[in-house]
């Protein structure tokens, strides 16, 4: 996997190349990097087509300010923030996630206390362990995450699933590096939860 | 030496398996590790998780994002044009057409300075409240337009007419009026509708020559005519007076926009002066005379000449007597200009009385 910050990569041939002009520079760019960037956007809208129009604006805004890319860290690191901005974005106007996410109060006290913070499940089907007799193991991890109120998920996509470190997601969320460890560790704690069947 | 409890060790977890724990916390929570099993086996459970999450591999785009991407972007560069070719940034642009938007903007912010200076250009001087009136010169040109009234674009009198603007640089020669005209206090005054806003003539008020020797010391039996001066210059509701005229012949009579038409057929003989004597009868009936065309050709047959007047409602009745006694008015002319009154303001009702010679 591609370490964030990195330097050298193939793909800055690619920047550089689109900036020179250079004809399907920037679909090879697209390639390169769709996927991560789709997936990311899928793991946090929990929805196909969001995800899909999500990553459709990320590649957009990026050919619009591709030119500002000043490389001081890796593009896809660069994608994945645009991404992330864009998915919390949509979150946030999606009435029906919200509706989703409303027994979802912003975790305090007890719940605190006890880590509860993903989403309880509905019933026994829903249960990780059931999950996981029918399910493979990308798609109860799929499951798990979904079920992460939407201010952790993203950044345990970011931290654990694409090595950003504490700073940079602090910077992203322009949230003290603190706040960023308390919810990452709240997640965690959650996800275990969650994942105890199977992990 | 453990010195740390079970919920101390497990706030501390998430950063140990990240290994951002200071050495002396993570001394401390290994020592709690080696001797608790359930937060040992919470490390590990962590630690899982976190691998599985790290293995989790990317889900494969739809086939469709690709094409999407290239579409949106084919067509914002086709929008956008050759200004916004990708990667050109500015450098790639027109020189002007990166200035679009400032040369915009400039534009409008010119619009309104011009408009702001144009509103400042200075007034010239107000005459004194008490300027003596003088005699009317021998040559009367046609139109009189009061410097007062030239210093904006429209200046609401006191009746809330809107005056017109004249030419600030060549204020015209003033004729002043041979005696004080009666007027309307501004209350009883009749306002004009914004529609009315004119840029080429004042209100005239006629000096009826009853009011005494001095009404015309020229001796030419032609009244004068006040111009009415804006509410800016006349401070408030006391008009003064300025140098009257007749309107030129050669005004087009336009569309009266409120108000009723009335005919007055007047013989050939008699059609001679008909304008200053609906203009007397106008002022006779605390009215006042906005506008009067003439016909070039006083005498011929079917000539006609329109006096544009507004009265007090009360005063109607009065004033269409005085009409018959000028000429002949049509009876039916007469009924509708008294039932539907329709001046410029409440109260009011105004006239375009033509003057037909028959």
């Amino acid at each position: 996997m591609e370490k964030p910050g990195g330097k050298g990569r193939p793909v800055d041939l690619l920047v550089e190349g689109f900036r020179k002009g250079a004809p399907g520079a920037f679909e090879a760019i697209v390639r390169a990097h769709q996927d991560r960037i789709y997936s990311f956007c899928a793991r946090m809208l929990s929805d196909r087509e969001d995800a899909l129009d999500a990553a459709q604006e990320v590649f957009l805004s990026a050919w619009r300010h591709l030119s500002e890319f000043r490389g001081e860290a890796a593009l896809s690191t660069w994608l994945l923030r645009i991404a992330a901005n864009r998915c919390l974005n949509r979150i946030r106007r999606r009435k029906s996630l919200a509706e989703r996410e409303a027994p979802w109060p912003e975790p305090s006290g007890e719940m605190m206390e006890e880590g509860f913070v993903f989403q309880p499940a509905g019933g026994e089907a829903d249960r990780p362990d059931r999950l996981a007799e029918a399910c493979e193991m990308g798609e109860i991890l799929t499951e798990a995450l979904s079920r992460l109120d939407p201010g952790s998920r993203w950044m345990v996509l970011l931290s654990d699933v694409e090595g950003f470190s504490y700073e940079e997601i602090a910077t992203l969320a322009d949230v003290p590096v603190g706040t960023v460890k308390s919810r990452l560790h709240r997640a965690r704690m959650a996800m275990r939860r969650l994942l105890s069947p199977v992990a | 030496m453990d010195t740390m409890d079970c919920k101390q060790a497990g706030d501390l977890l998430s950063e140990y398996q990240d290994g951002t724990l200071d050495p002396a916390a993570a001394a401390a929570l290994d020592a709690h590790l080696r001797g608790c099993g359930e937060c040992t086996g919470s490390v590990g459970s962590l630690l899982a998780v976190r691998e599985l999450l790290r293995g989790l591999p990317p889900d494969p785009a739809p086939p469709e994002l690709l094409a999407r991407v290239l579409a949106a972007v084919e067509a914002e560069d086709r929008d956008a044009g050759a200004d916004s070719a990708p990667g050109g940034g500015d450098a790639s642009r027109p020189f002007l057409a990166r200035f679009r938007i400032p040369l915009e903007a400039a534009a409008v912010v010119l619009l309104f300075a011009s408009v702001y200076w144009y509103q400042r250009t200075p007034t010239p001087p107000a005459r004194p409240p008490s300027a003596p009136t003088a005699q009317a010169p021998e040559t009367t040109p046609p139109v009189a337009i009061s410097p007062d009234a030239s210093s904006s674009a429209a200046k609401v009198s006191p009746t809330g007419i809107r005056l017109p603007r004249g030419n600030p640089k060549k204020p015209r020669e003033e004729a002043p009026a041979a005696a004080k005209p009666r007027t309307w206090a501004a209350e009883d005054l009749p306002s004009l509708p914004a529609i009315r806003a004119s840029t080429d003539s004042e209100r005239i008020v006629p000096i009826a020559p009853f009011h005494g020797p001095s009404a015309d010391p020229g001796g030419r039996g032609t009244p004068a005519f006040e111009v009415r001066q804006s509410a800016e210059t006349e401070g408030g509701a006391d008009f003064r007076l300025s140098r009257s005229f007749a309107a030129p012949s050669s005004r087009l009579l336009r569309p009266l926009r409120y108000g009723r038409d009335i005919a007055v057929d007047v013989a050939p003989e008699s059609r001679e002066g008909a304008e200053e004597r609906v203009a007397e009868a106008t002022l006779r009936s605390d009215g006042i005379v906005e506008r009067i065309e003439r016909d070039s050709e006083t005498g011929r047959e079917g000539a006609s000449g329109t006096i544009r007047v507004v009265l007090p409602e009360a005063a109607a009745a009065g004033f269409l007597d005085e009409l018959r006694r000028i000429g002949t008015v049509p009876q039916e002319n007469l009924q509708s200009a008294i039932d539907i009154p329709a001046g410029p303001r409440p109260g009011t009702i105004a006239y375009a009385v033509r003057i037909r010679v028959r």
